[in-house]
């Protein structure tokens, strides 16, 4: 038998002699192996850590999808079983128009999304024709949220399954860069959903909520598609005060009202109020001031403002209160909450400072709506 | 993670009375609507308006 208790451990890794075999095949079995093998070594260990992250995305789908159809089920009357068309709709895609000839193409953009806008709220109504105009925004959003979860799964598993089949290991690596990107955005989404069930205000929505405060002792009358204007004075000066219409969950339609507004008033200042995403490092419900059209979205919004401004030769201000992609989306938090003061004293200094008595100023709280009545 | 903590959010619901201006922090109870009436001011007696909902993150 071989005695253990006798090795000679500077005899075996040749700790003496540079021509032991063992040591040799010690240090050179794991540099061929590496030469050989090395990308597809880092291709199973790159595999097994994107994997949880595509069984999460997976689980995320799955939940905002069965949380969706059991909200429509617990709080809607509805006359027709919801799980197909909500399927249906959760896999709608969008084709963007063809950008090669730019010109005209912000209308074209435009009419894409509000076609898809339209065709799901349209839609959305077959399946209870009684819903509220509150709860069908509810529920578009819910949807909106399932069907951007169901296509960030689809679009990184497929991305993913064609690197393994194809073995490339180079074709991993954006994918495992971009990854912690977008689960952050992908638990975000998920985080949201019991805000945007409850009717709760998020943390995009304190533009709105400065904004709504402001109305609250005017009339209000609807000034494009659910989005809402109210004309008061500050100063002797003529404020007109613009939100989406709350408290569903809609962002509105800003420009369009604003089209209207400048079409009637002479406007000399416009004021823009909106959450804006923070940088790392800085502190979050933060409020800056700034120039431009401070609005989110696809840009068609923004650029309409824009062009509207540019044309009437009208300055914007804008202020921000920022915060991360999370916080933007999910129930709003207390820091954000207690800014909403703040903010609104900033505006009538930001109105004084840059209008004289007799001017006009357009007001616009961007953002989501949702739990934020006026 | 191993040892991250799991984090809680609780929804808080803050009501302001317009005449005593006393403020009430309690819990989010569904229904609550910014800006729209309340319960009774404890003090005066006045319909409190809903002046805040927020949330706040536990760690457990």
């Amino acid at each position: 038998m071989l005695d253990f208790t006798n090795l000679d451990f500077d005899q075996l890794f040749g700790m003496k002699d540079d021509t032991n075999p063992l040591m040799m095949l010690v240090w050179i079995l794991p540099i061929i192996l590496f030469v050989f093998y090395g990308q597809r070594i880092q291709l199973y260990v790159t595999s097994s850590e994107l994997k949880k992250g595509i069984k999460k995305l997976d689980s995320f789908r799955e939940e905002s999808r069965t949380e969706l159809i059991d909200y429509l089920k617990k709080n809607i009357k509805l006359e027709v079983d919801p799980v197909k068309k909500i399927d249906q709709f959760i896999d709608y895609f969008t084709i963007m128009p063809v950008d090669m000839d730019p010109n005209g193409i912000v209308d074209k953009v435009q009419h894409t999304v509000r076609a898809r806008e339209d065709y799901t709220r349209e839609h959305l109504k077959s399946l209870s024709p009684q819903i509220s105009d509150l709860e069908l925004s509810k529920v578009q959003t819910l949807l909106e949220i399932a069907s951007s979860l169901q296509m960030i799964y689809k679009i990184i598993n497929h991305m993913f399954l064609t690197a393994k089949k194809q073995n490339n290991y180079p074709l991993i690596l954006p994918l495992q860069m971009i990854l912690p990107f977008i689960m952050e955005q992908a638990v975000a989404m998920k985080d949201s959903i019991p805000a945007f069930k409850l009717g709760q205000p998020v943390g995009d929505g304190i533009g709105p909520m400065v904004v709504g405060k402001m109305m609250l002792p005017c009339e209000k009358q609807t000034v494009s598609f659910q989005t809402v204007l109210a004309k008061t004075n500050f100063e002797d000066r003529t404020l007109y005060l613009l939100k989406a219409e709350g408290p569903g969950s809609t962002v509105g339609r800003p420009a369009d009202a604003l089209d209207d507004i400048t079409s009637n008033s002479k406007i000399d200042a416009i004021i823009m109020i909106d959450a804006a995403l923070k940088m790392e490092g800085e502190d979050s419900a933060s409020i800056a001031r700034g120039f431009g059209a401070a609005i989110g979205g696809i840009g068609t919004e923004r650029f309409t403002i824009e062009a509207i401004a540019t044309s009437k030769k009208i300055p914007i201000f804008s202020i921000v209160v920022k915060q991360s992609i999370s916080e933007a989306i999910t129930l709003m938090t207390k820091e954000i909450a207690d800014t909403a003061d703040d903010v609104s004293a900033q505006v009538y200094e930001m109105i004084k400072e840059n209008t004289r008595e007799g001017q006009s100023v357009v007001i616009i709280g961007v953002g989501n709506t949702a739990g934020v009545p006026q | 993670m191993i040892f991250s903590k799991k984090k809680i959010t609780l929804a808080y619901t803050v009501v302001k009375c317009p005449k005593c201006k006393m403020i009430q922090k309690r819990k989010f109870t569904e229904g609550d609507i910014l800006f729209s009436e309340s319960s009774k001011c404890n003090s005066c007696g006045e319909s409190t308006l809903i002046e805040k909902i927020f949330g706040e993150t536990l760690e457990k």
